[in-house]
């Protein structure tokens, strides 16, 4: 398998944690992919049309996206159980938490790309103090169920931890943690397993 | 059941057609959010404050759309919209994700219209078109891989085109598509897609 990678992606992280908690790593040979919103990467758009990261490539040859269905494809590959709940209340319970995941992502990511892409006087600042708003809400209902993410690498684990390294990463200055103590320290713990420190962002 | 929703919002409407598709439109009871109220009242199920998100009878609230319309293929017995395994089941995934990223790419430029000029970057709203302009090239070259059993891959295709015309108009898209655009018209004719049309213009 191949996967269009690049290193401060946070939906790039999520599916390169899932490889390395399913042990399948060895299995992908990652292609550095680095893009930018403005200029895609032509090998990148040949293979998924979207043209965003991660996009993964069976040894079938077919593409794969989004981030969500390579995890879910990973999972299956490797014959794994646990990761994701097959059915009932804790299955869509974690499939609820990737979908708030993303919700953060997107909303975060797309911020990043205004403050870095549009010219400062085009910022819209009602408009990113919506998406910042969304974060925050989001944010908070995590520190709510902070406790059931639970010490364990299922998917919802590792996406949220996922989500809060990309915070760190590029929004430290507007600290998470302040206010949501049970999420920091949960995300302290767990951002300790090999997994995490191997895929710290950079870049 | 409660579905948060809009007639605008295309994520919504296709979770709306795969439920007429599955039989299960009667079982849902759709509340509308307008965006003044929508954090108001979706908010407290979700806290992104998206729609569609679904409320089951016990306060369980389930986004996005691609995890509501997965809940529902849960819920009949016919023959499911997301094949539970093998290639199919990715092909289907796939083109829902192709479909959705149109989405996103066709509403951050309608919503890019609606700002002050001086407020608009024309490079960043190229990038998006052009985006937009490669998927649909995409599926231009493979309508073969919307042929076959319905699957939520072509419902999406379809609510995706359907916002196109909606939003951008017919001009955006079937001139360079056309046998997409044959496609789309003849799959629009499903009692499912006539029930869900957006509005007019609004």
């Amino acid at each position: 398998m191949k996967l269009f990678y690049a290193a401060a992606s946070p939906f790039v992280r999520m599916v390169w944690v899932t490889a390395l908690e399913l042990g399948i790593a060895d299995r992908i040979e990652r292609i550095d992919s680095g893009t930018t919103p403005m200029e895609a990467n032509a090998a990148l758009a040949e293979a998924n049309p979207v043209a965003k990261l991660p996009t993964l490539v069976t040894d079938d040859g077919d593409a794969l996206y989004d981030s969500r269905v390579i995890c879910e494809y990973l999972i299956v590959e490797a014959g794994n159980e646990t990761m994701l709940p097959a059915k009932g209340r804790e299955h869509w319970s974690a499939l609820r938490l990737l979908a708030l995941v993303n919700g953060i992502l997107d909303a975060a990511v797309l911020r990043r790309y205004e403050a870095a892409m549009r010219p400062e006087e085009k910022q819209w600042e009602v408009w990113d103090e919506g998406q910042r708003l969304k974060v925050v809400r989001a944010l908070d209902e995590l520190e709510r169920e902070a406790d059931q993410l639970g010490d364990g690498a299922t998917l919802g684990a590792i996406a949220v931890a996922c989500a809060l390294g990309y915070l760190d990463f590029r929004f430290g200055h507007e600290n998470w943690r302040e206010g949501r103590p049970k999420l920091a320290a949960w995300h302290d713990d767990w951002a300790k397993r090999p997994s995490m420190t191997a895929t710290v962002p950079a870049g | 059941m409660k579905l948060y929703s809009s007639p605008r919002s295309p994520y919504v409407r296709k979770v709306w057609v795969a439920a007429h598709e599955l039989g299960l439109a009667d079982r849902l009871e759709l509340i509308e959010a307008t965006p003044r109220n929508i954090i108001e009242v979706v908010g407290r199920h979700n806290p992104l404050g998206q729609i569609p998100t679904l409320v089951l009878g016990d306060g369980t609230a389930i986004y996005d759309s691609p995890v509501v319309c997965d809940y529902l293929d849960t819920l009949h017995d016919g023959p499911p919209l997301i094949p539970r395994d093998g290639p199919m089941r990715w092909q289907a995934l796939k083109l829902q994700a192709i479909a959705d990223a149109m989405l996103d790419q066709a509403i951050a430029v309608y919503t890019d219209a609606g700002r002050p000029a001086e407020q608009r970057n024309e490079a960043m709203l190229d990038r998006r078109r052009t985006r937009l302009k490669r998927c649909l090239s995409s599926l231009e070259d493979d309508t073969a891989s919307l042929d076959g059993a319905l699957t939520i891959g072509q419902i999406a295709v379809a609510c995706a085109l359907g916002y196109l015309d909606f939003r951008l108009g017919r001009d955006f898209w079937r001139p360079e598509q056309p046998n997409l655009a044959a496609w789309f018209d003849r799959f629009a004719e499903r009692p499912s897609m006539r029930a869900t049309q957006h509005p007019g213009p609004g």
